[in-house]
């Protein structure tokens, strides 16, 4: 079975673009949500990566993301509801327990708790878009000029763990086949053979590894200093790109994901992440709270791809037609 | 690193000169002083039983024998003018494409225009002569429509035709090959073969591919080298091999060549073309029957009533039965067979309870063992007594003829001794005394195998529905499911299709119709003795 967060090719503007434009664009909602800590401009910068994900067809991902963010955000409110006791709306008093001594469970706390698990939500929906829509050949093609060694080590773990889930499925499958009077299958004998076929199966695909010239790498590299060739691995141009790989939506998602950057941070000076959780919580609206949280919605629509215009009717004179709207 | 550019014209795609060559603590050498010379643009084919040293010559010609396994070696072998036991598989790579057994296991990116570039990028290739040559190995192949899609959803022939284009895409002069149609169903083998024919006649590629199915590959080959045990027994053309092997070892000889020798006729023919332009007409005789049938119709081994069964593929879910109707009585023996995807395994799956069908109904009275295709599956412990203890166990070993093998590793085991082990443990304690279950149920149990240990599980199931079982074999290969069972049913996109006698579907078309059955076109005439006996009686006054 796959995961839900595993890559699917789409003619989307997202997966055509370099995986540093797709960085630049996803990492600056992350690092929003770090930065911040309003509610609004949370949930701003929330709503925006699902829209970006939801534009990007990669819907399956954030659902999956957003079970799993707000059930760890959930249990991120109980535990800080549990563990802090500051703040002046009293909701219960739980008594005295283990280890945590007197439990009183405030309305400050678990809106503080609310605030930690929403930033990892969003930082959780935001992997998992750039999860299911950026190529990780072309990361790990960006990767190898740099770090030779983690590369291989990525490149066999992102094919062996495929195929060990498909060993252990048939596995499963197997145990179950098993006649009533064979000896059991116990999880400790499962794992032995499982990590046997693994053993097994990393063999082959290092031969493989080996007949397609991976040793060769070291001698196929153009040896240029490091910084060039960490230059060279992020240029949307360079890297090693193919020609197959080239996308017009790259400028488009660097520039989105400066100015969401920018905006951040001059919305960070100017107050825009007016909160207090404790003694009593206070949300700032501000205007520039305001702005900051509808430019983070606007940005969530880059990945939005515009219809390509009609053709002009016969007979008017016009430039040539265009079958696509160039981001240019 | 040698210049490639000037060694792809110094020699002979592949010459092997005294080669020896020893595995890390092996007892015997997996190759004893081969000698081999493949010319420019030849395309041969390696035949010979299970572990006679193919799969290790093939190694050794891509480099991976010694470089990857170690071992001991003597005597040469160069590729294009390299030395491959100097040189390492990366560097031997530019000359020589391999193309192993496994298709999941020769892929390493993520998706197939990736998988396409990486050898070329590992040479540092310019970004276009990359571009270009993916394309052009591509359309050479038929799979541009693939280039964007990610290898996990890609069917086991897809997935060796994108193992093939990586292998091609350096522009090699040789390329090799072991059993690349081994897990592809008869419409996929045969189109991977002819594929490699026209690669072999357009791009001049050498081809050196080793197979079991020789019926499948003979007509395409212009050379064929037995091994045996190591060393090369035959080695000359498909016509002179089948001579040979009708001499010295009947279980390479090919149906067609079977039925020409059976039934006395000369030269025996390298394929359908051949043995039809040799017959002419002269055959319109009645067919024979084959094996009487055994069933008992009271008795049902499994009954199948509307059965549909949904699965996740990717994003989306399938239906990938449709309705299936089945009855299988105890004591018939029913070859499953369908195109790759076609739902012979999920059936199966779905009568062993595996997978829960999302309407109608699946019996199966008297319990159902099944094997499925990985016997390594089922094996686990180091001692066969362990892996079945106690009476039941010993019972469930007897009913496959391993009761002898109670104290041996499962490991040491012949690869059928390994099969016949996994049924029995399947079996363990759904027999009642010696009494079988209802409906034992086997997987693909042929993939890989040579045509003697399919004679072998040949007798297995006579055994097994002789003792009363039903048994139903899911299976790509028509030779055997004509030899052993007396029903087909052939699985359509989930449907069933047609459901005869073996002698009737296995007759009945192109595909999924046996050599004999193309040669002769007689309904009902499906293996050379059936198809010998009809000449011998047309060829009576």
């Amino acid at each position: 079975m796959r995961s839900p967060f595993a890559y699917v090719p789409r003619p989307g503007p997202l997966q055509s673009a370099s995986p540093g434009a797709a960085v630049a664009y996803l990492g600056a909602f992350a690092a929003v949500a770090f930065l911040y800590s309003n509610p609004l401009v949370l949930i701003a910068t929330g709503a925006a990566v699902v829209f970006a994900g939801a534009l990007a067809g990669a819907g399956t991902a954030v659902r999956a993301a957003l079970r799993m963010g707000l059930a760890l955000a959930l249990l991120i409110v109980i535990v800080n509801g549990l563990v802090v006791d500051r703040g002046e709306t009293v909701l219960l008093r739980l008594g005295h327990w283990p280890l945590l001594g007197r439990v009183d469970v405030t309305a400050e706390a678990l809106a503080a708790g609310a605030v930690i698990g929403l930033r990892a939500a969003v930082a959780m929906v935001a992997f998992a878009v750039y999860s299911a829509c950026v190529d990780p050949d072309r990361v790990l093609r960006a990767l190898r000029p740099l770090a030779r060694r983690s590369a291989l080590t990525a490149t066999l773990v992102s094919r062996l763990v495929p195929v060990a889930a498909a060993d252990a499925a048939r596995l499963r499958d197997a145990s179950r086949l098993r006649g009533p009077a064979a000896a059991p299958l116990g999880r400790a004998a499962m794992a032995r053979r499982l990590l046997a076929g693994s053993l097994d199966r990393a063999v082959d695909v290092a031969a493989t590894l080996e007949l397609r010239g991976y040793a060769l790498e070291s001698r196929a590299i153009p040896s240029v200093s490091p910084p060039k060739r960490f230059a060279a691995a992020l240029s949307p141009f360079g890297g090693g790109k193919s020609c197959r790989e080239r996308s017009r939506f790259d400028r488009r998602f660097y520039l989105t994901g400066a100015l969401v950057l920018v905006a951040a941070v001059a919305g960070k000076l100017a107050g825009a992440d007016g909160f207090d959780e404790y003694p009593t919580v206070e949300v700032s609206l501000a205007p520039s709270t305001l702005a900051l949280s509808l430019l983070l919605l606007c940005a969530g629509l880059a990945p939005l791809r515009r219809r390509p215009r009609r053709n002009p009717s016969p007979g008017a004179v016009s430039p040539p037609a265009l079958t696509e709207v160039s981001d240019a | 690193m040698p210049d490639l550019a000037t060694a792809t014209r110094a020699g002979p795609p592949l010459a092997v000169e005294s080669l020896t060559y020893i595995y890390p603590d092996a007892a015997r050498p997996a190759l004893a002083g081969i000698d081999l010379t493949l010319a420019a643009g030849e395309f041969a084919l390696l035949a010979g039983r299970s572990a006679c040293g193919k799969s290790t010559l093939l190694r050794a010609a891509c480099g991976l024998v010694p470089h990857f396994h170690g071992g001991e070696i003597e005597g040469s072998v160069s590729v294009a003018g390299i030395d491959a036991i100097a040189t390492g598989p990366g560097e031997l790579a530019a000359a020589v494409g391999y193309v192993a057994q496994d298709p999941e296991t020769q892929v390493v990116s993520t998706t197939v225009a990736a998988e396409l570039e990486l050898p070329l990028e590992m040479r540092g290739a310019p970004a276009t002569a990359r571009a270009r040559a993916v394309e052009e190995v591509a359309l050479a192949l038929a799979i541009p429509h693939l280039l964007s899609r990610t290898v996990d959803t890609l069917s086991g022939g897809e997935l060796q035709r994108v193992a093939l284009a990586a292998a091609l895409v350096t522009r090699p002069q040789l390329v090799l090959l072991d059993e690349p149609t081994s897990q592809l169903d008869p419409v996929a083998g045969d189109e991977l073969i002819w594929l490699l024919r026209r690669l072999n006649e357009e791009w001049g590629v050498t081809v050196l591919l080793a197979e079991h199915r020789l019926e499948r590959c003979l007509p395409a080959a212009d050379r064929v080298i037995a091994m045996d045990t190591g060393a090369i027994a035959f080695d000359g053309s498909p016509r002179d091999f089948l001579t040979w092997a009708q001499a010295h070892d009947t279980a390479l000889e090919t149906p067609a060549a079977r039925l020409f020798s059976l039934a006395g006729i000369e030269p025996l023919p390298t394929g359908v073309r051949e043995a039809r332009q040799t017959l002419g007409l002269r055959s319109s005789a009645a067919a024979q029957p084959g094996r009487p049938p055994r069933q008992d119709p009271s008795a049902a081994a499994l009954a199948v009533n509307d059965l549909w069964v949904e699965l996740s593929i990717g994003d989306a879910s399938r239906d990938v039965l449709r309705g299936v109707d089945l009855r299988v009585a105890r004591g018939e023996r029913v070859a499953l067979m369908g195109r790759n995807g076609a739902g012979k395994s999920t059936l199966l799956r779905t009568l062993a309870g595996l997978v829960q069908p999302v309407r109608g109904k699946a019996e199966v009275p008297n319990g159902i063992a099944l094997l499925m295709q990985d016997p390594g599956d089922y094996l686990v412990r180091e001692r066969v007594g362990d892996e079945l203890p106690g009476e039941q166990g010993m019972a469930a070993l007897r009913t496959v003829g391993l009761e002898h093998a109670v104290e041996a590793d499962p490991r040491d085991l012949s690869g059928g001794e390994r099969q016949r082990l996994a049924l029995a443990i399947a079996l363990a304690g759904r027999m009642e005394g010696d009494e079988l279950p209802g409906l034992v149920a086997l997987d693909e149990p042929t993939r890989g195998m040579d045509r003697a240990r399919k004679h072998d599980l040949d007798e297995l199931i006579e055994r097994l529905a002789a003792a009363g079982a039903g048994v139903v074999v899911a299976t790509h290969d028509v030779e055997f499911a004509a030899g052993f069972a007396e029903r087909v049913v052939l699985l359509g996109d989930g449907v069933v299709i047609a459901d005869g006698a073996a002698a009737d579907v296995l007759s009945g078309g192109w595909y999924f119709a046996t050599e004999v059955a193309r040669v002769l076109d007689l309904p009902g005439v499906v293996t050379p003795e059936q198809g010998a006996a009809v000449l011998k009686g047309a060829g009576e006054p």
